[in-house]
């Protein structure tokens, strides 16, 4: 099976060329989010939905990293790591098509998850549990595919920290831009939320405050 | 190409051993060039925080304030970098220091064009002007201190190479042979305060700029205006934009 020794050489690290890597991330993400958009059920334009989320997935991965990646360019050329840089990058494809695979991996329980419950919220929070998981899981195989250059030299660790803080602070906001993955039924299908153009963080911020000041 | 080649040398620290190579015209038009790039990030904010009305004019003004802010800074500050590094500091000639400046500004130049495009995507999608302008302060502080470190990395080479090379001439032999070098020579305990004072100078003169060739960002509850009245103060600002975005004004 070429297919599930591609998906063993993804997950355990090995050396997969950068089409493939990115071939991986899309078509995972498109399974992913097509599975995630079908909480509305598929009645009337529900499909649509689907398919919007399907698209929104890989490009939630993707256009994050494009975002970070000129800064990690230039933080590389400047730690003087520059010519170990393409290998790095490889590094951090292999990990994105790695959480790719993770995600589609747990796509199962996700559809159960929406058989045993009608509350949005919920499936929301789940498919939060889901996407933090499958990061963390990444996690390793990020570390992994990074052993050899840190190996070579330490400063690879200070980057690698680097990146996985660019990609998150970049990330959390894309993903809130690119609302709504799941689909609320009832309301209109789009593919972008009406207004949904904010800030994740001033938001958050003003859900700590929001709380602070109710329990005083 | 438009001296990027420059900047890439620079930032793989490729000068330090001939500091005299530098060609300063087109590594100050790479700065200029960077500076503007960020200029277009930052201008997305104005771009569209007006909702339908597309204020353009914003985004050409801080595509000409950004580069004109950093190459005033460094018009207004370098003359006194001169002089009190000439009286206190180690000798350096006028254009070895210019090239030892301008490549630290190149260093932070990149670093702010390369978080542009992150800006530019918050700018897109955020409407909230104080988290506009804390992030912006942010970037410039972070660009601002990879630069800095930068430069000391170079003094600090410098100053080690001045040393080996006196080393070597010791053990040569009992005749005195002056160092030969077109590279002068830096005492670094000497230059670091005179740098250090400088760059506090550097970074009080680039805030007070910054606030006279203000609005950078425009807020989208005043009207659009190349400049604004003598009003206020930079720390004062940014004092703002902190309590307001941590919810205190609302």
């Amino acid at each position: 099976m070429r297919l599930l020794r591609t998906i063993d050489a993804i997950l355990l690290g090995e050396r997969i060329s950068p089409r493939v890597a990115l071939g991986a991330v899309t078509l995972s993400g498109l399974f992913y989010g097509a599975v995630m958009g079908t909480f509305g059920g598929f009645a009337g334009d529900r499909p649509l939905q689907i398919l919007y989320s399907a698209i929104k997935v890989p490009i939630l991965i993707e256009v994050t990293s494009l975002l970070a990646l000129p800064s990690f360019f230039v933080l590389y050329t400047l730690s003087g790591l520059r010519d170990d840089f393409g290998e790095a990058i490889k590094a951090v494809l292999g990990t994105q098509a790695a959480v790719g695979v993770i995600l589609a991996s747990l796509a199962p329980l996700t559809v159960v998850w929406y058989l045993g419950t009608g509350s949005y919220n919920e499936a929301v929070l789940f498919n939060a549990i889901i996407f933090g998981l499958a990061s963390f899981a990444g996690q390793r195989v990020l570390m992994r595919r990074y052993a050899p250059l840190i190996a070579r030299h330490p400063r690879h660790r200070t980057m690698v920290r680097l990146w996985i803080g660019l990609y998150a602070f970049v990330g959390i906001q894309m993903g809130w831009v690119l609302r709504p993955f799941v689909g609320q039924p009832g309301v209109p299908v789009g593919f972008l939320r009406e207004s949904a153009w904010g800030n994740a963080y001033v938001v958050v911020i003003e859900m700590l405050l929001e709380a602070v000041r109710f329990r005083r | 190409m438009f001296g990027l080649r420059d900047i890439d040398r620079t930032l793989r620290g490729e000068f330090r051993d001939d500091i005299g190579s530098i060609r300063l015209p087109s590594l100050l038009f790479a700065n200029l060039l960077l500076a503007a790039l960020y200029g277009i990030c930052m201008g997305f904010f104005g771009l569209f925080a007006r909702g339908s009305e597309w204020e353009y004019r914003q985004m050409i003004a801080c595509v000409v304030k950004v580069p004109a802010l950093f190459l005033l800074t460094f018009l207004v500050t370098f003359p006194s970098l001169y002089v009190f590094n000439t009286l206190f500091g180690s000798r350096q000639s006028l254009g070895h220091l210019a090239r030892l400046v301008t490549a630290a500004a190149g260093v932070l130049l990149a670093v702010l064009a390369g978080l542009g495009p992150i800006v530019a995507f918050f700018s897109v999608t955020t409407i909230n002007y104080p988290f506009a302008v804390l992030m912006n302060v942010a970037a410039f502080a972070f660009a601002g201190a990879l630069g800095l470190l930068n430069l000391f990395k170079t003094l600090r080479y410098l100053a080690g190479k001045a040393k080996v090379a006196a080393v070597v001439e010791d053990e040569g032999g009992e005749v005195q042979v002056p160092l030969v070098s077109s590279e002068p020579t830096i005492d670094m305990t000497k230059s670091r305060g005179v740098f250090l004072l400088w760059i506090v100078l550097v970074v009080l003169v680039g805030m007070q700029m910054s606030w006279v060739l203000r609005p950078f960002i425009g807020s989208p509850d005043m009207p659009f205006a190349w400049f604004r009245d003598r009003t206020g103060s930079f720390a004062e600002a940014v004092g703002k934009a902190l309590r307001l975005a941590f919810g205190a004004g609302q």
